[in-house]
């Protein structure tokens, strides 16, 4: 039933695709992607399974998709090829703040089954002209090898969400997509083309309750992404504690001539930035000496960018217009981090906890950054029954500070093994109250 | 059997004795309740609120519960006080004393005129000061509304549970008394105060639409709980010396949380409770004798803390500790300092600028009261307590120009026009400016918000 589905598409697609070789070979070259991940909600691990799309890139097998369909959390990921035969794969980086992933696929069992694979190519999503027609290639609802077709309808969209990838953030240093072809879940990941097959987007997400707004990563943004996971395995970015805001409508306010600077809406507070002396209300007119323009949204991700593409550590000259004054301001590049840390389950407590970040520290006023924060608890476990829960973080426990996961994991091996009433001290919001765990 | 039925029969008569002597009692006792009558002044409006109170003297000084008038108001919004008697339909001007920390009772004197006319709650003192027993027969005034011309009724219900909390509190079968009115036994003596915050309720299902919601219905206007009369009688002398009721001790230890008994077994607290300080204030006595956060205050002045139940209960027990005393006097702390004990000697303070007694200014055409930025502003947004600078936005007229720029209550003003606000009189200058200048279309306010600033563009046109 499904097949006769699929071909009877694959028939409309090449009659209005003009059946290029170019589309046929990305056709070929998109994947349906299997994913188990565990998560540690609760206070215990489960496993759940995910559909997600994907497109090959190099003859070598590697997939771009997104973050939100392949992440760290991913215990098993396995490729369906166009041949529909299963492969398993393995990831190699992910970047929620541009929701890319990279997978590769198993070239010694590709090799061992004698299977085979064609890879698609980027095209220029810079040279994208509102109104030309895209294809979105992937896996809606499980439904393998759907192409459907629409219009650029925007091409330089911008939107950030502070939990859109699966709790983390993302869309501070890129600009989308925005496509009227129809993106569904089971979508993310997959290319979105021109009509010679080129792949200019990898779809992302679309708008609930809306029609036909879907978003996509330029092909642009998603090349480099690409070449950092595979290069690294990581993207690293700076940071310096500037939250900006679009100039629009405030220049008379600020005597500033149109296109000029960016609004600082807001300083992060202990951030590089704030400690040289930044606040609120300044307007950064240049960066290193190179002008900035954040007038309109559109324009704060490059901008945004601009800093975190230079290296952790480094000095940067900040221009500033502070009522009539103007100033130069230097500061130190941090390595950016996620406010959501690296999870894990104590199970014989029935706790889930999450590392409390920098990041998370400086959002939530928390002294410092040392502690995890219970995400999650199992009803009726020491640590339901002793009063945790869910938003309380961890500072101590038997009277030893809790700097790092590691050693909240060592603590509950040796209750595993000799299981004793355990001291807990938690925060919540700003009381500090004190638990005992009993076996 | 027959014993048991002749008991009953002797308790009926006994019983039925007293309560032939009721209408008496009540006649006389009636005369130490009344309805207060106040206008809360706000911004845009002007609002009639009633509670009632018990008169404690012949000066005609009169309590009122705690949450007799709203804790957000500042005595210079309160006006206009008015005191009936029960069942009256005229009533005398009073006025407002303030309100006791430790009690947390308001005062409010009514004039001489109607002095005469009340009779004060002391009289019906019992010679002992023996509380009420357990399934004692009590019986309690009630007040209907300023409609009914504040009508007295009869309450009446028995004893079901005395407990600690930290007061001694005596909680009966049913509603026995209007909240802040007085409670007796059958031989007329004063008992004690009906607390105000337990009232019943009720779930009842709505009739309004067809579905049937339930809503749950408060009783705010009867109460069965009744704090006792040991801990009403010697605290009736409490009359605050100002509006504000300074002088206020001040311990600066915040976010006190209860040891439960399991973490007391683990810290070998045999039998007696503890509380961990969340956060020891800047500048503060507890800062100043050395107290750090995470201490757990085991004893006050070598006593330890009681084992109250339900465990949240030490709070207030340690919270009223520091506000029986007074500023400068010294409180000896026990602390528990990972497994170190310490004594600490702490010279209460006297408790900083609150915000009620913050200065403030509304701005009608911009639809802002700025206020003072005090010490208590500073605890809550984390900042150092040492330059208090900017103001607080205290109330944003709703659809007001401030409004629709998207300030909030509560939001931290730093910058007007640019110009950083150093203190409340040069905000409300400049305000004051903006506001008589006919010809400005717009202002910029650098506001903060939690941990967060935001650019506000205020549009006057």
């Amino acid at each position: 039933m499904l097949k006769v589905f699929v071909t009877g598409l694959l028939l409309t697609v090449s009659a209005s695709a003009a059946m290029t070789r170019g589309f046929n070979q990305l056709f070929d070259a998109v994947v349906r992607i299997d994913v188990r991940e565990v998560a540690f909600e609760d206070g215990a691990k489960r496993l759940s399974a995910s559909i997600g799309s994907g497109v090959i890139l190099t003859k070598d097998g590697l997939i771009l998709t997104n973050a939100h369909v392949a992440s760290p959390r991913a215990v098993e990921l396995s490729v369906t090829l166009a041949s529909l035969e299963r492969v398993s794969a393995r990831l190699v980086g992910w970047d929620h703040w541009t929701d890319l992933a990279v997978l590769q696929i198993d070239l010694a069992e590709v090799k061992r089954r004698g299977l085979k694979f064609t890879h698609a190519e980027f095209g220029n999503s810079d040279d994208l002209f509102v109104g030309q027609t895209v294809y979105a290639v992937g896996t809606p609802f499980g439904l393998t090898r759907t192409a459907t077709r629409g219009i650029i309808s925007n091409n330089r969209r911008y939107f950030e969400d502070n939990r859109g990838v699966n709790g983390y953030e993302t869309g501070s240093f890129n600009t989308w997509l925005q496509t009227d072809a129809a993106i569904n879940p089971g979508n993310s990941g997959g290319p979105l083309v021109t009509e010679d097959g080129k792949v200019i987007g990898i779809s992302s997400r679309g708008y609930l309750g809306a029609n036909n707004l879907g978003f996509a990563i330029p092909a642009s943004t998603a090349r480099r992404v690409m070449d950092g996971l595979v290069r690294d395995g990581t993207i690293t970015r700076s940071y310096i504690g500037l939250v900006p805001r679009a100039l629009q409508d405030f220049e008379n306010f600020y005597s500033l001539a149109l296109n000029t600077g960016m609004l600082v809406n807001n300083v992060d507070r202990g951030s590089p930035a704030d400690r040289a002396g930044l606040r609120g209300g300044d307007i950064l007119l240049a960066v290193n000496g190179v002008k900035v323009d954040g007038r309109f949204p559109e324009q704060l991700p490059p901008i945004q960018n601009m800093i975190a593409s230079m290296p952790v550590g480094s000095p940067v000259k900040l221009s500033v217009k502070r009522g009539a004054q103007a100033a130069d301001y230097t500061v130190v590049t941090e390595k950016l981090e996620s406010r959501v840390g690296e999870e894990w389950v104590l199970e014989k407590w029935g706790l889930s906890v999450r590392k409390v970040t920098r990041t998370y520290a400086r959002d939530n006023q928390l002294d410092d950054a040392n502690g995890v924060l219970v995400i999650g608890v199992q009803p009726g476990f020491p640590a339901d029954v002793a009063g945790l829960s869910r938003g309380d973080i961890i500072t101590k426990i038997n009277r030893q500070a809790i700097t790092n996961l590691a050693t909240i994991q060592a603590l509950h091996t040796a209750y595993v093994a000799k299981p004793a009433p355990v001291l807990v001290e938690a925060q919540r919001n700003r009381e500090v109250s004190l638990y005992v765990l009993k076996p | 059997m027959n014993y048991r039925r002749l008991l009953a029969l002797f308790l009926l008569i006994l019983l039925t004795g007293h309560a032939a002597e009721l209408p008496a009692l009540w006649a006389e006792r009636v005369k130490s309740v009344v309805a207060v009558e106040y206008y809360t002044e706000t911004e845009t409006d002007r609002r009639p609120s009633v509670c009632y109170g018990t008169v404690i003297d012949r000066n005609g000084t009169i309590i009122l519960p705690p949450v007799a008038i709203n804790p957000r108001i500042t005595p210079t919004q309160l006006k206009e006080f008015k005191v009936y008697r029960a069942g009256g339909s005229t009533s005398v001007p009073a006025v407002y004393l303030g309100q006791d920390a430790l009690t947390g009772w308001h005062f409010v004197r009514a004039a001489e005129s109607i002095r005469s006319e009340l009779i004060p709650i002391t009289t019906y003192a019992a010679k002992t000061s023996a509380e009420p027993a357990m399934a004692e027969e009590v019986w309690g005034i009630g007040l209907r509304n300023k409609d009914e011309d504040f009508a007295s009724y009869l309450l009446d219900s028995r004893i079901a549970l005395i407990q600690s909390l930290p007061q001694r509190t005596a909680i009966a079968l049913h509603e026995v008394a209007g909240p802040g009115l007085p409670v007796f036994n059958l031989a007329g003596e004063f008992l004690g105060l009906a607390a105000s915050s337990f009232g019943q309720s009720f779930v009842q299902f709505t009739r309004m639409d067809r579905n049937g919601t339930p809503v749950i219905l408060v009783n705010v206007e009867e109460s069965s709980v009744f704090q006792v009369a040991a801990e009403v009688l010697p605290y009736l002398g409490r009359v605050p010396a100002n509006v504000y009721g300074r002088p206020l001790a001040w311990l600066g230890a915040s976010g006190l949380q209860p040891v439960d008994p399991d973490v007391g077994k683990f810290l070998k607290l045999e039998n007696q409770s503890g509380a961990v300080v969340s956060e020891v204030l800047e500048g503060s006595p507890a800062e100043k004798a050395g107290m750090k956060a995470r201490d757990v205050i085991l004893a006050v002045d070598g006593a330890p803390l009681p084992r109250l139940k339900p465990d949240r209960v030490v709070v207030g027990f340690l919270e009223r500790e520091v506000a029986r005393r007074a500023p400068g006097q010294t409180l000896k702390l026990t602390v528990l300092r990972g497994e170190t004990r310490l004594d600490l000697p702490v010279v209460l303070g006297e408790e900083p600028r609150l915000t009620t007694e913050a200065d403030r200014k509304y701005f009608d055409r911009i639809g802002l009261t700025a206020r003072e930025f005090v010490y208590a502003d500073a605890v809550t947004l984390r900042v150092k307590t040492s330059n208090l600078t900017g103001v607080i936005a205290h109330f944003v007229k709703p659809n007001g120009p401030a409004a629709i720029a998207g300030l909030r209550t509560d939001d931290w003003i730093k910058e007007i026009d640019g110009t950083e606000v150093t203190n409340f009189v040069a905000a409300a200058q400049k305000l004051g400016e903006i506001e008589a200048d006919a010809q400005r279309a717009e202002f910029v306010l650098l506001v903060g918000r939690g941990n967060e600033t935001a650019v506000l563009r205020v549009k006057l046109k």
